[in-house]
């Protein structure tokens, strides 16, 4: 959930896909502005947090990449739960990774928060040659589920930024609603924290 | 006989007063039914200690009695006070109540925090209706054990009872009565320990004393209602007692419960008749007492977490806790948890409150993550509670100046670590164990590694290890030249016997090479054709593909293009998913391979070295988190045990599932250290000296090296993961061993105590497979 105050906002963002989709390469890119040749896998999870300023706000994104191991799965639902974004990563040489970058957008689309801005990217587009998911059928799909869509390169660089800017301009820029009846409880705590640093 | 270590007189009458002390109060105690706990007065003469012990005893001074009828579970609430004698009616769930589940801090805690688990009030509540009348005692075994150590003094027997009582069932676990000594170190053995120890340290010893006194009343299971429970684990192992571990919708254990009379068939047979019970789909040695049916709950179940999906939604509906109680809990938490520092304590915690607590990213985060803090009254009883409260009390500090005053030892040229260098935001409780002294004292200095000529000493003529113990402790010290890692690492790693002599080596290298050929047939000749309809066997081999070409790739041995040691890699890899099919691939394997194959070179020796490797740390990869879980779990009570206010700082914090050392122990530190440092530290760890578990003390060391750090900037989760990341390639291997070693030996039984049976890189305890064939006529 993104918070607000003093025209900053918080926004948890969580980086899902499939193994050697390119997730870590993309977060180093966008955090650090550098590409490894030979990135590790991610073991267990890793966070970064970079800051972007938009048109009227300043963003902080707290990005969580995980691991892409399907064995590794189980312990997904606790990076998106309460995630503000999402960006799916697939590779675009690699159709078995488009088939589970699929597979996560249902499980966000059942199990995450419905508000959740959601990205597809279709990473290694530098790849062209050994290309095997056409941008057409992603960006049909993308459609079809209400996701954004962009082709990237960690590698180039191409698509990288944007697809962060893209995100952090669509976040919600209001405050949650007050919820007077305390119904829902995994949010609470966050007017909580609002409540906290504006009011008191 | 106290010569050792030039121990003062006074203070050796002072321990020994205090011992005597304590096990008078003990015998007192089995007399005595009530002792006021307002009584205790908190000086810490050895009469001050006892009465302090006495007062953690009162509140289950009765649970020798058996009574089936009483199910309320609320007696404990009349005559309840908080140590400073003040009385706490009305704040039962912040209360250390010893009956009940509901009195751990941590479910206290789990409180303030989206309220997702059911409140221990309401449990009360549910039990209270319940009328004494209808119990019915359904099943009853003698002799239910638990072990408070290795060590066979250190057992309390009990009864263990079933109680059904309407549509509920209750399980009570009484010790018997007149055992307690059993639950202590004796006289002797306290003695021992002091003949070694130069007076420096002596006030540790006290505390260490302190912990061995836990009275047995301490582990009673009285009441715990089985819709409070939400798996029991059941082992079955073909040698040795069989034992099950109850593990609480709250995400609490109790410890293992060992039944010397066997009857842990009868026992889950005997829950399944009563209540709803499902052996779970991905360990069948795992009965789940409540089923989710939804993916994700189903995922959360497979990481054996606490229910919490299923009761948050039920609150969704159910519970709306008014906004304003949340802060007075925070105090009350505070002053149960430690009332001296009752001030201090709730302003780091309200500034705490304010920056992260309720962010709701976290929520469900945390309580899914709490799967991985299992946390029993197991160890918060005793010795870490007594280290703080003696803390709190000025007794270490006072007995550190005197140290400080005795010790002959100059600290100054200690290196001073970065992690002393910290702004002082906040109040940082102090270590109750301040290391660079207790490394000075215990974590012998490194030596030289052993050469090729040294090592020649350890043989006998036709090349057995001699003495594989002296062996391995002078690996321990020093680690190996690089030169002798490809002779002594199949002997740490278990491939090589020590008794064997070369030419049986050399003729099992023969054999094991052609068996190895065998297994990697089996793959290599999986033609495209036949590829094609195999979906598990391509995808391993594309997962080892992706791996094996970013794995150590700046290492000159895996640099630049073909290289042929990344093909032997990924042939190892997938011959190995072909050897143990049900383990497979998993993400981490490279990166323990890497090293083994760089120092052995052959292809079938380093397969076969990796293979014994994996006997032992294939549970990290297990498929249920199993071999994860339980390290994890074992951090947390052993950073409990050794820094209490660091262990605070992480239940306050939502940290105490620990989750930051995942990679560190997935992969045994491989990502932390330069490639050399890792085969250093490996052969260390492999010696299994002082303890097959010194990785969980290497985890601590680090963690004290930056306690102030973390604590003094407040870090959360978050940051915290980031920052332990981040220590990668920083961590000065030598001395973190030394204060490993320290700690190893400071814990001492305890600590032992604090790892579960079967922990890795433990040896697998039981044959599940074998087992679950014999019993399933159970479900
Ligand atoms: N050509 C090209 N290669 C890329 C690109 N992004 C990543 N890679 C490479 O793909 C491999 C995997 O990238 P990672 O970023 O580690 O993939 P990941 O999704 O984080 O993988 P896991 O952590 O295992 O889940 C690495 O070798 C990268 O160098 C890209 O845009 N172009
Ligand atoms: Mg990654």
């Amino acid at each position: 959930m993104a918070t607000t105050g003093n025209k900053s906002i918080n926004a948890k963002l969580v980086l899902l896909g499939d193994v050697g989709a390119g997730k870590s390469s993309l977060v180093l890119r966008f955090v650090r502005g550098q590409f490894v040749e030979f990135q590790e896998s991610t073991i267990g999870a890793a966070f970064f947090s970079q800051t972007l300023a938009v048109n009227d706000a300043t963003v902080k994104f707290e990005i969580w990449d995980t691991a892409g191991q399907e064995r590794y799965h189980s312990l997904a639902p606790m990076y998106y739960r309460g995630a503000a974004a999402a960006i799916i990563v697939y590779d675009i040489t690699n159709q078995a990774s488009f088939e589970r970058a699929k597979k996560w957008v249902q499980e966000l689309h059942s199990q995450g928060n419905p508000n959740m801005v959601t990205a597809l990217a279709g990473n290694k587009a530098d790849l062209l040659d050994a290309r095997k998911v056409t941008s057409e059928e992603a960006q049909t799909y993308a459609q079809e589920n209400g996701l954004f869509f962009l082709e990237t390169s960690a590698k180039t660089a191409s698509n990288v930024n944007d697809i962060f800017y893209e995100i952090a301009k669509r976040l919600p820029r209001v405050q949650p609603a007050p919820n007077p009846s305390g119904m829902v409880l995994m949010e609470r705590p966050a007017e909580r924290t609002v409540s906290a640093s504006c009011c008191s | 006989m106290l010569t050792g270590g030039g121990i003062s007189a006074v203070c050796m009458s002072r321990l020994l007063q205090f011992i005597k002390a304590v096990e008078r109060q003990g015998q007192d105690h089995d007399r005595q039914e009530n002792h006021d706990p307002a009584e205790a007065s908190h000086d810490l003469s050895p009469r001050g200690i006892d009465q302090l012990i006495v007062s953690r005893h009162d509140t289950s001074s009765e649970s020798d009695v058996t009574r089936p009828g009483n199910l309320d579970g609320t007696e404990g609430k009349k005559r309840r006070k908080d140590r400073n004698g003040h009385s706490t009616e009305g704040t039962f769930h912040l209360e250390n109540e010893l009956h009940d589940l509901s009195d751990d801090a941590d479910y206290a805690a789990s409180q303030l925090h989206g309220s997702v688990y059911m409140t221990p009030s309401d449990s009360i509540k549910t039990s209270a209706s319940a009328e004494p009348e209808g119990a019915e005692l359904v099943y009853l075994k003698d002799n239910v054990t638990i072990h408070l150590t290795q060590f066979a003094s250190e057992r309390i027997s009990g009864r263990l009872k079933l109680i059904k009582q309407g549509p509920s069932l209750f399980m009570n676990w009484i010790p018997y009565k007149g055992q307690n000594s059993d639950a202590r170190l004796s006289e002797k053995g306290i003695l021992l320990i002091i003949e070694n120890i130069p007076s420096l340290v002596l006030p540790y010893i006290f505390l260490l004393c302190m912990a061995f006194v836990a009275d047995k009343n301490l582990y009673t299971i009285r009441d715990a209602s089985f819709s409070d429970v939400r798996s029991i684990r059941r082992h079955t192992p073909t040698l040795g007692w069989q034992y099950i571990i109850i593990v609480m919708s709250s995400g609490l254990a109790f410890p293992p419960l060992y039944f010397y009379s066997g009857g842990v068939k009868e026992f889950i047979a005997t829950v399944k008749q009563h209540i709803f019970l499902m052996r779970s789909a991905e360990d069948a040695n795992v009965f789940l007492v409540n089923d989710f049916e939804s993916r994700l709950q189903r995922t959360l179940s497979s990481l054996e977490l606490p229910r919490a999906v299923s009761v948050a939604n039920l609150q969704l509906e159910s519970t709306s806790v008014p906004l304003g109680e949340l802060p007075s809990n925070e105090n009350q938490d505070i002053s149960h948890a430690n009332a001296a520092d009752a001030s201090s304590s709730a302003c780091l915690y309200n500034g705490r409150a304010r920056q992260k607590v309720h962010d709701p990213a976290r929520d469900l985060s945390i309580h899914v993550l709490e799967k991985f803090s299992l946390v029993t009254r197991f160890a918060r009883e005793t010795t870490s509670q007594l280290f703080r409260e003696s803390l709190n009390n000025g007794f270490v500090s006072a007995n550190e100046r005197r140290a400080h005053s005795l010790s002959p030892v100059d600290f100054s040229d200690e290196p001073v670590y970065e992690a002393e260098k910290v702004p002082k935001e906040s109040e940082v409780f102090p270590d109750p164990i301040e290391l660079e002294k207790m490394t000075l004292v215990w974590g012998q200095p490194r030596q030289a590694p052993l050469c090729l000529k040294e090592w020649a000493t350890y043989l006998d003529s036709e090349g057995r290890v001699m003495d594989s113990k002296a062996m391995r402790k002078r690996i321990f010290y020093g680690g190996a030249d690089h030169l002798l890692r490809k002779e002594a690492w199949p002997f740490l790693l278990g491939y090589h016997a020590y008794d064997s002599t070369c030419a049986e080596r050399e003729y099992l290298k023969c054999i094991k090479k052609t068996e190895y050929e065998t297994i990697k047939v089996q793959w290599q000749s999986v033609s495209a054709e036949q590829a094609k309809r195999f979906t598990k066997f391509r995808e391993r081999k594309g997962l080892i593909d992706k791996d094996v070409v970013r794995t150590d790739r700046s290492f000159p041995f895996y640099e630049g293009d073909d290289n042929v040691n990344i093909n032997c890699l990924r042939d190892i890899l997938l011959t190995y998913s072909f050897y143990n099919f049900d383990l497979g691939y998993c993400q981490g394997m490279s990166d323990l391979l890497s090293p083994i194959l760089f120092v052995m070179g052959d292809e079938a020796e380093s397969f076969w070295c990796f293979v014994a490797l994996m006997e032992r740390l294939g549970p990290n990869f297990n498929r249920d988190q199993n071999g994860m879980h339980s390290q994890l779990f074992a951090l947390s009570k052993l950073v409990e045990l050794l820094d209490g206010p660091l262990h605070d700082y992480f239940k306050q914090n939502d940290c105490l599932n620990y989750f930051f050392c995942f990679r560190w122990l997935l992969i045994q530190f491989k990502r932390e250290f330069e490639y050399e440092s890792v085969m250093h530290l490996w052969e260390v760890l492999w010696t299994h000296h002082p303890s097959e578990h010194l990785h969980l003390y290497v985890c601590v060391a680090i963690l004290k090296r930056y306690r102030n750090k973390i604590m003094g900037e407040q870090m959360d989760f978050d940051t915290l993961l980031k920052f332990i990341n981040g220590l990668s390639g920083k961590i000065e291997l030598d001395s973190i061993l030394r204060d490993a070693e320290a700690l190893c030996i400071c814990a001492g039984e305890h600590g032992a105590a604090s790892i579960p049976p079967g922990t890795p890189p433990s040896l697998p305890l039981d044959d599940g497979l074998l087992n679950t064939q014999l019993e399933d006529d159970i479900l």
